[in-house]
């Protein structure tokens, strides 16, 4: 799955650890921070555009039959409205991605959304576990490196005597 | 023996400078997987989701400059495939290039090394 993979296999890292000597540490360390940095920023796009999904779900969710006689206010900019009148209420044409746009109706345009808010959120889910893995070595890692400094302090002035 | 230590300096130099313009070239080409890898994704997304549709029931448009376009559902499927295709040749030439960026990066800093172990051996015979 993972390049630094987990407590799954706590023979081959744990050992590891203690035997990495400050500078790998701190090496290991800032790789995954980096790598934790990452996955925030994807999960910040993925939160944002699950967001977007749930907003146009929400959306049709508000349309409802004989709508269509009923007078909106159409946004032309972002502070100026007109009247308008929705003149088809069944069909919508979704966004699907590089350019291409598809007719639905209600009903299917639904469900894509749905399907879209799903999918956004089991790749927020995979990403939430990988990240909490990745901190958890990272905390790992942290303990070991205080073990060291710690050694290391003691281990000058024992030196000097 | 001056001038033999200021030749390995040079040589090193010029090593040393190569080796940092693959290392820029590495970034640039992980950079240019990361795009097409995302592209990649969106194209078979929508792939995907075409291939969910109805020639009859749903109509295809295609956004170009700012007008949408009619387009029939057979063609756009096509056309994302080959998109697909396109950007698949792409990725496998980036990765390729990564390889052998990194199999160049290998030599220069064997390189880097062997000079340094030659410049201190000089010092050493001071």
């Amino acid at each position: 799955m993972s390049t630094i993979s987990t407590t799954e296999q706590p023979q081959m890292q744990q050992i590891d650890l203690m035997k990495l000597n400050l500078q790998q540490l701190t090496q290991l360390k800032n790789q995954l921070d980096q790598e934790l940095t990452i996955f925030q920023d994807s999960l910040q796009t993925l939160k944002m555009a699950k967001g977007k999904f749930g907003a146009s779900k929400d959306a049709l969710e508000q349309f409802k039959e004989g709508d269509s006689k009923k007078t909106t206010l159409i946004p032309l900019t972002g502070s100026m409205y007109v009247p308008g009148r929705i003149k088809d209420i069944d069909n919508v044409i979704i966004d699907i991605g590089t350019g291409y746009y598809v007719e639905k109706d209600r009903d299917s345009a639904k469900d894509y959304f749905k399907r879209k808010v799903d999918f956004v959120s089991e790749q927020i889910d995979k990403i939430e576990v990988l990240g909490f893995e990745k901190s958890q070595i990272r905390d790992a890692i942290c303990e070991v490196m205080t073990i060291k400094i710690q050694q290391l302090k003691g281990s000058i002035p024992a030196q000097e005597s | 023996m001056e001038a033999q230590a200021a030749q390995i300096q040079k040589k090193l130099q010029i090593e040393l400078d190569s080796f940092k313009a693959t290392q820029k070239d590495y970034s640039k080409m992980v950079q240019q997987r990361q795009l097409l890898d995302g592209q990649l994704n969106e194209n078979q997304n929508v792939l995907e989701e075409m291939n969910k549709l109805n020639e009859d029931k749903n109509n295809v448009y295609k956004l170009i400059g700012p007008i949408l376009v009619k387009q029939s559902l057979t063609e756009s499927k096509q056309n994302v495939s080959k998109r697909i295709d396109f950007i698949s040749k792409e990725l496998q030439k980036c990765n390729d290039r990564l390889v052998s960026i990194e199999k160049e990066q290998d030599k220069h800093r064997e390189n880097l090394t062997k000079l340094q172990q030659q410049l201190s051996l000089l010092s050493a015979m001071k």
